[in-house]
């Protein structure tokens, strides 16, 4: 499977990520459709996009299961949040938090998993999970740093200077940062997973074991893993955070974050960053894009869903919720559906990496998939 | 920051008791959630993020059974008699832990049996999948608000002491006396008591205790319960020696299942509420106290639901209420540093 | 060179030239000439049986124009669309699904009125973006200080809500710093010497119990303490223990019923001091929390304030009267919940912004908007003050007896 470089979908698929604000008729013919802009989501899905790559990293590369991943997004939001809003005298600028919140995140990564990642992994994913609810109710309790549930707001947008970039009127500037931020992690990644590093990562997924064997230092590397994803969880939380012009609040940042991206990560394919970038896409899109979009749709042909009750002979049987009739009424429903079935049936994800394909289905070509 | 009543006020003992046994018996009520999870995971090897949810189910059962009797209105709480009142109490304590039972049982049958030789990861993210089916029928079943769950007991208690519902009287002072008068009569160590242990304190202890000693018997002693054992220690053994193992892992299932059942019935009874979410909170606590105590160990599922318990009714008086769910995550990495496998687990030394 | 490895960058290519080729979307159809207002409000989740009558009452006043309106001699169609700031996963508003709310209605060019929020945390996201918009927003439900009042919340609000230094908030129900001293007062009245404060910890609960305590300190009431709940937890047996043993007259909670208010009444029923009352602020006045909380826990003992009457009392003002039969003719029921009457009130202030606008341009309808002065409200005549606030600023005192909200007093506030 020897393919020139151009011929490769993900390439294909960034190009055309890369151009769709170019033309703005495309925006223009979504939000006439579907009542909605595709372009104003599409920033918030790159950075949840980042943070899935950065979970694949732990989770995806080195197999240990990682609950809280959540809790450095968060970390990363709100040491941008301190360093930008107005309320404190510090005021730096985008680069600066940046930098500061990736390197902050990080940092906690390493205290937390230097006394914790020799622990085995059922243990180990609880630890992350505790860590995380840790880190959630620090950010709800210390309310004279962090604002409590209110969040620090507001974070203002990035400067770039010589150019006056209306950020918040024009989804297209924060489009392409985050576009850029996530290609950077993505080729980042890939170039990583080649290198003496990721392949010893890879090792201790497929046996820890025998790995220590081979003279690896199983704890040092999966500390490595471990505060990599953490500091780059951190970067995605201050680009979220300067989305969201607030660090909007703690339980932005809760233990259904995570699952959710786990679930991204596990319906995609553990381990492929394609397969991760296309399990933000269903999932977040589904949320965040088709379902308010669905949800409108019923709303203008049947007015808002009302209780509808249910009769047999006459005697009221039982009343059916209005959510029944929407369709976000369904998500849990059908997230718990998908991954149930994708673990049946499809247990290496959508869109597996190609290691990970020939373990699941040992000598079969493993033809098909997008890579 | 942290209000430091500890130190800064004379110490009452009285109060210290009182959360204890606070403490102590909603830990009970984790240590019976959590031994669920604590068996399964001894068994399979599978954190069944599912149980919570079930355990959520299991309440909205309750529920449901309770307002077919018209208990869900206040009126007819007020002027049902005792056997109307213990009657439909009765046949939810029969149906709802077979319901929870079979629930699990067919889960483990149609979504983790499949996947028994897949990777770990598999059956770990199918029960985060069956934890969210679940929370999405409890979203249709109750609706997403907190849904009042009758207080029976309140109801059998005012029978029982032959007392006026405290809140009838619109005289304001009149109330107010009346009001003074009842939690003194509903104390069962008597009026003069400082420490208060009520009907609820007792009927949670009354069901998880008794619970817990048969589960033991029934480990210890039984042949299921031995090949129960076998079939933790080694499947493969336990196979060749004649141990149906795939039996033996559903009436695992079946039995967690049922004490989830008689879990979410006591809990509706004390605490009142549920909620579809409640399965969430309570399965977390539950699985912390598993882990804590050493998952996979019996005793360990008990001891660590009642550190929990302790640890989230003490924190919450002497350290303050918001950092209580905070405490119960830092007390759990802080014993898992020192104690890697929990406190009762056993050292594992990884087999080459 | 197979065609299959062709396929990525022609569908590349089919995309650019599509770009290119593709005629921009013909100009609005002007044939039915639309105008749209929006409102923002949790849809899902518990606060959807108060949000279900707001929405109602919007409608209602929609119809009384039959959605018709025209301005400058052209007939505008005006079109109602009801967007839902929370998910079914989180079961309350959230942040992302209101900014998406905000910037779909920024973008939206049609869009002259944006209604809402509930919340106040979610006024604080979505009030910048549409400031920069000059869109006009009708908040039928926040009362949280800091959102319009200079100097009573933090330091630079309203400031940081409003980028361009213009005002696009008004809102129709009374604010906070009032509520909470009428509830200070009214605890007094009660006979209640020694006070214990609870809050939820949200923007909302935490800001009317502070200033429920300032002004409770200040009329003589002893405040044994204050602390804040994590609504997430399942139950406050613990809290209501300590609380116990300082035994206070008054139990006050800044919060709603989504924020566990429920629990909170409860828990204090069973494991609180014998005889202590409980109160709290607006958030709490709406039937889930007699649902959520059992009526007999509540019975003479659960007050409430609120910045209006209640559906009894409303019905027998004249006016009160009116928006009944006009609110029962088209429902065919009367309204559950008294926000039906800020939702009414919502959407005639957009309507007549629009109307004393006099043309289809949001910074008109902004502008007209804060200009309107006694208006002829539901319950009396009243105006928007400088920071867009009514001056309707009536609190009204609640008791759940027998299972249902019953007016008490009209309270006011003495010692300023």
């Amino acid at each position: 499977m020897n393919k020139p470089i151009w011929a490769s979908w993900p390439l294909a698929l960034a190009l055309i990520c890369a151009l769709y604000p170019v033309f703005p008729v495309f925006d223009e013919y979504f939000f006439r459709a579907a009542g909605r802009s595709l372009g104003e989501q599409m920033p918030t899905m790159f950075i949840f996009a980042i943070l899935a790559l950065a979970l694949n990293v732990v989770v995806g590369n080195v197999g240990l299961l990682h609950l809280g991943i959540a809790a450095f997004f968060g970390i990363g939001a709100y040491v941008t949040g301190i360093l930008t809003v107005p309320a404190y005298p510090f005021e730096v600028g985008f680069p600066i938090a940046l930098v500061a919140g990736t390197l902050f995140a990080a940092a906690i990564g390493g205290l937390i998993g230097i006394p914790t990642l020799r622990l085995r992994g059922d243990y180990l994913a609880l630890v992350t999970l505790g860590f995380g609810e840790v880190v959630r109710y620090t950010l709800r309790n210390l309310d004279a740093i962090t604002a409590g549930t209110r969040g620090l707001n507001p974070v203002p947008p990035p400067k770039i200077p010589g150019i006056a970039v209306d950020w918040l009127m024009d989804y297209r500037p924060f489009y392409y940062l985050a576009f850029l931020f996530l290609v950077g992690t993505y080729l980042i990644l890939y170039r990583l997973e080649k290198s003496k590093l990721g392949r010893a990562w890879i090792a201790i997924r497929e046996d820890e074991l025998a790995a220590t064997c081979m003279g690896l230092n199983v704890t040092r590397l999966k500390l490595a893993a471990f505060v990599f994803a953490a500091g780059l969880a951190g970067m995605a939380g201050c680009l979220y955070a300067s989305r969201m012009t607030s660090t909007v609040g703690p339980d932005a940042y809760d233990f259904n974050r995570s699952i959710f991206l786990l679930c991204c990560l596990i319906l995609g394919g553990l381990g492929s960053r394609n397969g991760v970038l296309f399990g933000v896409f269903m999932l977040y899109g589904f949320d965040n894009i088709l379902s308010p979009i669905l949800d409108d749709l019923i709303q203008v042909h049947n007015g808002t869903p009302r209780p509808y009750p249910v009769t047999l002979f006459g005697s009221k049987l039982v009343t059916l919720p209005a959510n029944m009739f929407t369709f976000s009424g369904w998500r849990l429903i059908v997230f718990g559906l998908v991954l149930i079935l994708v673990m049946r049936y499809r247990p290496e994800g959508l869109f597996p990496s190609d290691r990970v394909k020939e373990e699941v289905h040992p000598g079969g070509t493993g033809n098909g998939g997008a890579a | 920051m942290i209000p430091m009543t500890l130190f800064a006020e004379s110490f009452d003992w009285n109060n210290l008791t009182q959360q204890a046994v606070n403490g102590l018996t909603i830990g009970s009520l984790f240590a019976l959630i959590a031994l669920g999870y604590t068996m399964v995971y001894g068994i399979v090897e599978l954190i069944n993020f599912a149980h919570g949810d079930l355990f959520m189910l299991g309440a909205f059962l309750a529920w449901t059974i309770l307002s077919w009797f018209g208990l869900d209105k206040s009126e007819a709480l007020k002027a049902a008699s005792t056997f109307t009142l213990l009657a439909p109490l009765v046949l939810a304590f029969l149906v709802v832990p077979v319901f929870c039972a079979a629930l699990n049982y067919s889960v483990d049958r149609t979504v983790y049996k499949p996947l028994r030789n897949a990777p770990k990861l598999a059956p770990l993210v199918s029960a985060i999948g069956v934890s969210f089916v679940f929370m999405g029928v409890g979203l249709f079943w109750g609706g997403p608000q907190d849904v009042n769950f009758p207080d029976v007991i309140g109801a059998l208690e005012r029978k029982a002491v032959g007392e006026e519902p405290p809140t009838s009287a619109a005289d304001k002072t009149g109330s107010d006396d009346a009001k003074k008068e009842k939690p003194k009569s509903r104390n069962l160590l008597g009026p003069n008591s400082k420490v208060e242990l009520t009907v609820k304190h007792v009927l949670i202890l009354g069901v998880t205790i008794p619970l817990m000693i048969a589960l033991t018997w029934f480990v210890k002693l039984t042949n299921l319960g031995k090949a129960m054992r076998a079939t933790a220690q080694n499947p493969t053994a336990a196979k060749l020696m004649g141990i149906n193992t795939d039996k033996v892992i559903g009436a695992t299932f079946a039995i967690g299942g049922m004490l989830a059942g008689f879990g979410s019935i006591v809990y509706g009874l004390t605490i009142n509420t549920i909620s579809y979410q409640m399965g969430f909170q309570n399965g977390l606590y539950a699985f912390t106290a598993a882990v804590l105590g050493g998952i996979g160990n019996i005793p360990g599922a008990v001891l660590g639901g009642l550190v929990i318990g302790l640890v989230r009714s003490l924190g919450s008086a002497y350290v303050g209420e918001t950092w209580t769910s905070a405490l119960v995550f830092v007390v759990l990495i802080v014993i898992l540093v020192f104690r890697p496998s929990g406190l009762l687990g056993a050292r594992i030394r990884e087999k080459v | 060179m197979s065609p299959r490895n062709l396929l990525p960058i022609m569908v590349v290519g089919v995309v650019v030239v599509a770009g290119v080729v593709i005629p921009a979307p013909a100009a609005r159809n002007e044939a039915v000439p639309t105008i749209k207002i929006v409102s923002s409000l949790p849809r899902s989740g518990s606060a959807k049986g108060q949000t279900d009558t707001i929405v109602d009452g919007i409608r209602l006043a929609l119809s009384e124009i039959d959605s018709k309106v025209t301005l400058g001699g052209v007939q505008y169609q005006i079109e109602y669309k009801d967007l839902d700031d929370a998910t079914a996963a989180a079961g309350a508003w959230t942040a992302e699904a209101e900014t998406a709310n905000a910037n779909l209605a920024r973008r939206d060019q049609d869009v002259m009125v944006y209604i809402g929020t509930y919340n106040s945390g979610a006024a604080s996201i979505s009030m910048p973006i549409l400031n920069q918009a000059h869109l006009l927003m009708v908040s039928p439900a926040n009362t949280a200080v800091g959102l319009t009042k200079p100097g009573l919340g933090e330091r630079d609000e309203p400031k940081r809500y409003r980028p361009t230094g213009e005002i696009n908030y008004v809102r129709v129900v009374p604010t906070d710093d009032f509520q909470g001293a009428a509830g200070a007062e009214w605890t007094k009245a009660l006979g209640c010497k020694s006070v214990y404060i609870l809050d939820d910890n949200e923007v909302y609960g935490k800001g009317i119990a502070d200033l429920y305590e300032a002004h409770a300190r200040k009329i003589g009431l002893n405040v044994l303490g204050h602390e804040s709940i994590d609504s997430k937890a399942q139950e406050f047996s613990a809290l209501m223990t300590k609380i116990k043993s300082k035994a206070p007259d008054m139990l006050y909670f800044g919060g709603t019923t989504q924020s566990k208010a429920g629990q909170v009444a409860k828990d204090l029923a069973s494991y609180g001091p014998p005889g202590c009352k409980m109160m709290a602020p607006d958030g709490c006045y709406e039937l889930a929390m007699i649902n959520s909380a059992g009526a007999d826990v509540l019975n003479d003992r659960f007050y409430v304030t609120f910045g209006g009457l209640t559906t009894d009392k409303l019905a027998e003002t004249p006016g009160g009267k009116n928006f009944f039969e006009k609110y029962k003719a088209l429902y065919g029921k009367e309204p559950a919940e008294a926000y039906a009457l800020y939702g009414y009130e919502s959407g005639r202030i957009a309507i007549e912004a629009i109307k004393r606008a006099g043309k289809k341009d949001r910074d008109a309808i902004r502008k007209a908007a804060l200009s309107i002065r006694n208006f002829p409200g539901v319950t009396g005549t009243w105006s928007f003050d400088e920071n867009g606030d009514t001056t309707q600023q009536e609190i009204f005192g609640i008791v759940v007896r027998n299972g249902k909200f019953v007016f008490v007093s009209k309270l006011t506030v003495t010692q300023k």
